[in-house]
């Protein structure tokens, strides 16, 4: 009886493994140069310095919503109420402010709390009401954006003190504020997942229920902790939005969902849960502004980004079911598929 | 290794049940059962299904609480909330689905919920070091500890799970149906790990259905029958026949 191989002695699964993990998430960075690549030649406005700065800027709030859905969803869960919340928090932190004589910190404070609240009731119902967090956060999504709504009594507030603009429209050197502040975020989100026992947590808890129960880890905690960072998130995205409209109103925000949502998909976190990570989606929500930004310059009517976002939602679950081997094309057939 | 019965004192029992009940709704699964391991000793726990095996496995490693009796951990009284509560007393487990994350690879595995921490961040270098090393020393023959365990066979994976609760420490190893799914070649390998796990200081329940392997590794055989212990003898003197009849209820006679 010999000892196991040698640590450096990879086996061939193991490095299938590796080369596919690679082309997994290095597939979605390969696309997204491909796709500035064809916008560059399609239209000369597209490949500048501003233009591209400014599907960045674009890209930070609903980065920041995709990261916290993306932690949920590898913990074994879903969030679809984040684009509420940042509603809500952005309605709130505003009417905070305005109704306070202009007191920015209390109502980042204000905004961050509710939106805490609201990703702890998300946490709460599922984990201890043993509701399905679709629908827990379905009913979240609801009852955000009505209350979104009710705060500013459907009326749209604004004109907020120069220091709240800032987290908005301010920039360091030519790099808006929210772009560094989505960096920070995605940067703290990928160390805490890969480099700590709680991201070993989170991806074991998504990976098997049973076996981290039986491990012992605390599941309970697990949980509540992602539906509040998602929640927190989404509230820091609210005021970074109502920040760069200077503005603030339930309807701001409104199709960020579907671009979140489209942003983890493509960027190859499991629907599943127990595997994926925030890099994958940070090319995916730049892949979403893309898309949005190019059908502009190529003067395409707006209401077909939607349209086009669901479309590729759709695309990249089918190349990403392809990939994993779970689906070949004939399949896709009726008639031909394997009994 | 068998136990000195009768002359000088017995020894403190490693884990001990005194008259533990379980119902669950109207079926009694366990009417009163006192079960002690003692140190060193490895034990077999048989009964056909339904005769309480598990239950009284799962309220020793605190998957499941009992409704009266009371548990006692090196002679001090237990209670047990949770797995977790029973891991930190010494209680480590095998279970029969192994418990294993798909999608991890083997040393993250065997450090499930125990991940070693250096300034903040997870230790990974020396969670492959220790994972190597405890697989060594249990000759376990693995391709890598970086091969997520969803690569691996029924018997390799069974060999993770065993390395996860050798490593983990603690006085009492339990394996429920370490055999169960395994085929006869790596049913015999697991088997050996097993004699190989006795050199430590390690007591060791084996729930099994195959008596071949109870009386291949067991120092001493307990038999539930209806939620009672039916009887336990040790494995010098006893044979087959002698557990069959306890198992099933038939009286010991000769005549079979």
């Amino acid at each position: 009886m010999t000892g196991i191989a040698h640590r450096s002695a990879r086996t061939n699964a193991e490095t299938r493994e590796a080369v596919k993990r690679f082309f997994r998430t290095g597939s979605i960075f390969i696309a997204l140069a491909l796709l500035w690549t064809a916008l560059a030649f399609a239209s000369p406005y597209f490949f500048t310095q501003q233009n591209i700065l400014n599907i960045l800027l674009q890209s930070s709030t609903v980065g920041i919503l995709a990261a916290g859905v993306t932690l949920v969803l590898i913990a074994g869960e879903i969030d679809i109420s984040v684009a509420s919340v940042q509603a809500l928090a952005a309605t709130v932190s505003a009417t905070v402010i305005i109704t306070h004589d202009g007191s920015v910190a209390l109502g980042i404070a204000a905004g961050i709390l509710v939106a805490v609240v609201a990703g702890s009731l998300n946490g709460y119902a599922t984990i201890y009401a043993r509701i399905p967090s679709f629908i827990v956060t379905l009913a979240m999504l609801g009852i955000a954006q009505g209350a979104a709504f009710l705060v500013t009594g459907g009326q749209a507030i604004g004109e907020f003190p120069h220091s709240y603009g800032v987290l908005g429209q301010g920039k360091v050197g030519p790099v808006p504020v929210p772009v560094i502040i989505a960096g920070a975020v995605y940067l703290v989100l990928h160390l805490l997942l890969s480099q700590t026992p709680f991201g070993l947590n989170v991806y074991a808890v998504g990976g098997s229920r049973n076996a981290s129960r039986l491990a012992g880890l605390r599941i309970e905690r697990t949980i509540m902790t992602v539906f509040v960072i998602s929640g927190a998130l989404s509230g820091l995205a609210g005021i970074i939005l109502s920040a760069r409209l200077d503005a603030a109103h339930g309807s701001f925000g409104a199709s960020d969902l579907l671009d979140a949502v489209a942003a983890v998909v493509i960027g190859g976190t499991s629907l599943f849960g127990g595997a994926g990570g925030v890099i994958g989606t940070l090319g995916g929500v730049v892949i979403i502004s893309t898309i949005r930004n190019g059908l502009v310059l190529l003067n395409v009517e707006a209401f077909w980004t939607q349209v086009v976002v669901g479309g590729v939602i759709l695309v990249a679950v089918l190349l990403d079911q392809m990939f994993k081997g779970e689906l070949a094309p004939r399949d896709l057939v009726p008639g031909l598929r394997r009994a | 290794m068998s136990l000195a019965v009768g002359s000088g004192p017995q020894p403190q029992p490693v884990v001990e049940a005194r008259g533990v009940t379980k119902a669950y709704g109207h079926v009694q699964a366990l009417g009163g059962v006192d079960f002690a391991v003692y140190p060193g000793e490895t034990v077999a726990l048989v009964g056909d299904n339904g005769a309480g095996k598990s239950t009284l496995i799962k309220i020793l490693c605190g998957a499941l609480q009992p409704d009266s009796g009371r548990l006692y951990v090196g002679g001090e009284e237990a209670h047990f909330a949770s797995p977790r509560d029973a891991r930190l007393r010494g209680i480590s487990v095998v279970y029969q689905d192994l418990a294993l994350v798909e999608n991890f690879d083997v040393a993250h595995n065997v450090f499930l919920g125990r991940a070693p921490v250096r300034f903040g961040r997870v230790d990974r270098r020396r969670m492959a070091q220790e994972t190597t090393t405890v697989l060594t020393e249990l000759t376990v023959e693995l391709p890598s500890v970086r091969t997520p365990v969803r690569f691996l066979s029924g018997g390799q994976r069974q060999a993770v799970a065993i390395a996860r609760a050798v490593h983990q420490g603690g006085r009492l190893l339990i394996m429920d149906e370490p055999t169960a799914a395994l085929g006869v070649q790596e049913g015999t390998k697991v088997l050996q790990l097993i004699e190989g796990l006795k050199s430590r200081d390690l007591a060791i329940v084996v729930v099994s259905h195959n008596l071949e392997h109870v009386f291949a590794v067991a120092d001493r055989i307990v038999v539930l029958r209806g939620g009672k212990v039916a009887g336990s003898r040790a494995k010098a003197g006893s044979t087959h026949s002698d557990i069959v009849h306890m198992i099933v209820g038939a009286d010991v006679g000769g005549a079979a």
